[in-house]
């Protein structure tokens, strides 16, 4: 049992990393349905770029504040200069362009900081241990991130008058105009949240996962499972499904293999697909906007 | 999986540009690229490198690649061998096996090396293997596993074998008393047979191999694995894998509270290994060669000069200290060019020439080559260190 507590723990806090990139999409996707093939290389370039700074001399706390905004500007670079150009752009141009957007950052990041994997310092905290389950404070701080960050994307999509109308640009871009939303402020907002979601995923993983400029696909791809388990609109299910995703992945190299576990997201995504596209969600809300 | 198709895209342009090029040039040298082995002893000396620098071996291949690149920078500021000039092209192999062949097959067919040091892991390098034999150019690889040279004509390599490594952690365990040892391995190449070897040393020892489990180099949660370790009634555990990987191990290891004895192997032997595992890698002891405590090494070691030059020489180059790794590319450097300068880049005799190296004092050890033995190195060639002060130190000669 404490092994399996020890292991559920794992899958939360790995998922919880997850959850924020998933929140970082479903933030995007609702508002300019795009799939930001890109949202995992944020996490590794505010990794990266925090322990640049923070090697530079820079206390920890100031080098990830400016990690994560820097990594907000970027996201809303990324659409102002090369996803906003594109007249008509769909979902499926939305995937090429920004696989494109991903390897330049990659090739970047390699040019930058080199093809050598580095952490940033552990966070303030002391490891401990309850009942015989060990739980580093690194843990902690990833599961704080998520109520923390995710938390609060999530209340000002659904609960403010400015979350909703972000969305009311996805579903009528021409009404929401009418009515003095404008497209280009609520695709910015959009972006900027990305940015910060999984600027703050990679900062609060780095200490123990650390941070290499390849890194970002695979997290990534994993972020969008979730976000599929969520239909690409909620956000709530898509952070449940993120750490069920975690869960079953530390299970699965426990107790099975562990050369497994990569495969666990693309089987559950294959599963979703062919049998409820519409994820986790039990009915869809109706949102009015 | 992991990476996306489209960054293959650049390095295939370029190694098609790079064909091309290789293609015209013979054309012009009006057959200079044969195998006229009166013509080519008096060109250029071309020695090729494939290395995994990017990729899950990324600690290895890096400092391998300075070093490689200084060595050849000293040799041709000192003239070359016999006034030729050496040429060395280094391909980045992405850590992956078909990256590995690619590499080797463009290095031979476009490039027409005498020689190919490389590469850094066990995988890349069994699959460059087949490549050098049908073409019958000399490889010296800076990989471990002992599977990379066995049986081959045509293939030497310059780290320690697994098999003596393993000797050197089991003696030690013997020692100290204990009786079930667990293994946490890379799932790769390097970690392949291990389980094997343990088995088979550890009967003579009294020892028995408890749970197994594998790891993937480029994972980076290893609460699974640990879990399982923690529940298991075992005296020591080694885990066997290359940094950062092993290093994060080693972490998730005191992290879990496991509280056993842990055995690492010669692919920690870096700073990198600190980086990951942190305060965490306190305690760890690990086989590897000498170049990592130097300063407390006897004053008669016959290693001792031949390290100080080379650490001294990288640290002014790069600024850093150098990693065994660096060291087994310096003897691989070492014994290519060693035979080189003796007799020329036919294929054959250059092949016979370095398994004629004897008592060559490298960084990882003192080789002496057979034609039955391709890896030159004993367990004399190891210590046992430990991970303490954040850094590798003299623990057992």
């Amino acid at each position: 049992m404490t092994d399996f507590l020890q292991l559920t723990l794992a899958g939360l806090s790995q998922g919880s990393v997850y959850a924020l990139l998933a929140v970082g999409l479903i933030a995007v996707y609702t508002v300019r349905h795009v799939i930001n093939i890109a949202q995992g290389d944020y996490a590794m370039l505010a990794g990266l770029g925090a322990i640049w700074m923070t090697a530079a001399g820079m206390p920890l706390m100031a080098a990830i504040l400016i990690a994560i905004l820097s990594v907000a500007l970027v996201s809303v670079a990324v659409d102002r200069l090369i996803l906003a150009r594109v007249k008509n752009l769909t979902t499926l141009v939305s995937i090429i362009l920004t696989l494109g957007v991903s390897t330049l950052l990659q090739s970047i990041m390699l040019l930058l900081w080199g093809p050598e994997a580095e952490g940033l310092p552990a966070f303030p905290g002391q490891n401990f241990s309850i009942g015989g389950v060990s739980i580093r404070s690194q843990d902690l701080w990833m599961l704080g991130a998520l109520v923390v960050v995710g938390g609060a994307i999530l209340l000002f999509y659904e609960k403010t008058r400015w979350g909703k109308a972000l969305r009311a640009c996805a579903e009528q871009p021409d009404a929401a105009r009418i009515v003095g939303i404008s497209p280009v402020m609520a695709a910015v907002i959009a972006f900027a949240i990305a940015g910060v979601a999984g600027a703050v995923a990679g900062v609060v993983s780095s200490p123990v996962a650390l941070s290499i400029w390849s890194g970002g696909l695979l997290l990534g791809l994993k972020g969008f499972v979730a976000a599929v388990l969520g239909g690409l609109s909620s956000f709530r299910a898509a952070i449940v499904g993120a750490l069920l995703l975690g869960m079953l992945e530390a299970y699965v190299s426990a107790y099975i293999a562990s050369g497994l576990r990569d495969a666990v997201a693309f089987f559950i995504l294959i599963l979703v697909l062919i049998i409820r596209p519409s994820g986790l969600l039990i009915r869809s809300v109706p949102v009015r906007v | 999986m992991k990476q996306s198709r489209l960054r293959y895209l650049a390095p295939l342009a370029l190694l098609t540009a790079v064909a091309l090029a290789g293609c015209s040039s013979d054309n012009l040298g009006g057959g200079g690229g044969g195998d006229d082995s009166g013509e080519e002893e008096t060109g250029p000396i071309t020695i090729g490198a494939v290395l995994d620098i990017t990729g899950v071996g990324a600690n290895l291949g890096v400092p391998e690649q300075k070093t490689l690149t200084m060595l050849a920078d000293q040799l041709n500021a000192d003239g070359g061998i016999d006034g030729r000039e050496v040429e060395l092209i280094i391909e980045d192999n992405q850590s992956t096996e078909d990256g590995a062949a690619k590499a080797t097959t463009q290095l031979i067919e476009s490039d027409n090396v005498h020689l190919i040091i490389g590469a850094s892991r066990t995988g890349p390098s069994i699959a460059m293997r087949p490549i050098v034999e049908a073409a019958q150019i000399p490889m010296i690889s800076v990989a471990a596993n002992a599977a990379i040279v066995e049986g081959s004509d045509w293939v030497f390599k310059t780290a320690q074998n697994d098999t003596v490594v393993l000797e050197r952690i089991l003696d030690d365990a013997e020692e100290k008393g204990y009786t079930t040892i667990d293994l946490v391995r890379d799932a790769t190449g390097f970690g392949e047979g291990v389980a094997e070897i343990i088995t088979e040393l550890g009967a003579e020892r009294g020892i028995t191999l408890g749970t197994v489990e594998a790891f993937e180099p480029s994972a980076t949660d290893f609460t699974p694995q640990m879990t399982n370790i923690r529940a298991s009634g075992s005296d020591a555990v080694i885990i066997w894998g290359i940094t950062p990987s092993a290093g994060l191990a080693q972490k998730a290891f005191v992290d879990l509270g496991v509280g056993k004895p842990v055995y690492q192997s010669h692919g920690v032997a870096n700073q990198a290994f600190f980086d990951a595992a942190g305060d965490a890698a306190t305690g760890a002891i690990a086989p590897m060669g000498r170049l990592l405590v130097v300063d407390q090494l006897p004053e008669d070691d016959p290693q001792l000069e031949v390290i100080e030059e080379f650490k001294t020489a990288y640290e002014e180059e790069t600024g850093e200290a150098p990693s065994s790794f660096a060291g087994h590319a310096y003897d691989a450097w070492m014994v290519a060019i060693t035979a080189i300068t003796e007799v020329g880049t036919d294929p054959e005799e250059l092949r016979d020439q370095i398994e004629k190296t004897t008592d060559l004092v490298g960084i990882s050890g003192i080789f002496t080559m057979t034609p039955e033995n391709h890896s030159g190195l004993d367990a004399s060639a190891l210590i046992l260190a430990e991970a303490k002060d954040g850094r590798w130190n003299l623990y057992k000669e």
